[in-house]
């Protein structure tokens, strides 16, 4: 990795760890929207930094969608049944997790291969998806169809109840 | 004399590791500190990208036997299948909205 590919990478991360901060702690619907694009944008650009140029166009794409579909207005607030303890003992949890695995990651004995993948991969991926994974690509078109004509569906309801 | 000099700052897989550990613990926290459960929902794609970094630097700086690009591909279909399941669950919210 030369220098630029590593001063992208850590500044991205920086992005995309602020987006997600951002999710976290903002409480307008359109601000967490806002921050949602932010992390994918920071996303993209560790993909690309780490020559996933595909990968980082596919998630640019699908973070933007979620972004939109964050900032919308038209679904209502679902409250959670579950005190604030159980909120701050789910928020320890998560700092746990985070140092469970960064000394995971920090004791990790790994071993470094060459990488000859090409900095976009889009050949690559393409045979990888529909010759060697095709079950898994089909797979996950047919639970985006589900999830899709499942949420249309549910919207439909909804207009015509009004 | 002239030493060695510093060496040049480089990215390795467990900075790309620390980094996934961050995005999934911000998913987690996400998930479990909003009160709104759609707001909540918003964690899921979180942790689905935390886990993408992973595969997209194992792909990159470990990747020794089998497809190199295997690690790439599993963080694309994780990112389809975040969005897929965001649209899922705010499709359900709206819903519920009309009761």
């Amino acid at each position: 990795m030369d220098s630029l590919q590593t001063i992208g990478f850590y500044v991205s991360s920086g992005v995309s760890l602020a987006g997600g901060l951002g999710v976290a702690l903002l409480t307008r619907r359109d601000q967490r929207g806002v921050a949602l694009g932010v992390f994918g944008l920071g996303l993209a650009g560790i993909y690309l930094s780490l020559s996933a140029g595909y990968a980082a166009v596919v998630a640019l794409i699908c973070y933007a969608g979620c972004a939109l579909m964050f900032a919308s207005p038209q679904y209502r607030r679902v409250d959670a049944v579950v005190g604030p303890v159980w909120r701050q003992l789910g928020a320890i949890g998560a700092a746990l997790l985070l140092a469970v695995l960064a000394y995971s990651a920090f004791r990790g004995d790994f071993a470094y291969a060459g990488y000859f993948g090409g900095t976009f991969g889009a050949a690559n991926l393409g045979r990888l998806l529909f010759a060697h994974d095709a079950l898994a690509t089909e797979a996950v078109a047919v639970l985006v169809t589900v999830a899709l004509a499942g949420a249309a569906a549910a919207w439909r309801v909804r207009d015509r109840t009004r | 004399m002239a030493g060695p000099g510093p060496d040049a700052v480089s990215a390795d897989l467990v900075g790309v590791l620390f980094v996934a550990a961050g995005l999934v613990a911000a998913g987690v926290f996400t998930a479990a500190w909003h009160r709104d459960l759609t707001a909540a929902l918003a964690g899921i794609p979180l942790m689905f990208a935390g886990a993408g970094v992973a595969f997209a630097g194992i792909a990159r700086f470990a990747a020794a036997g089998g497809p190199q690009l295997l690690g790439q591909e599993f963080a694309m279909l994780l990112a389809i299948a975040a969005t897929a399941l965001v649209a899922l669950g705010l499709g359900i919210a709206g819903r519920e909205r009309s009761r």
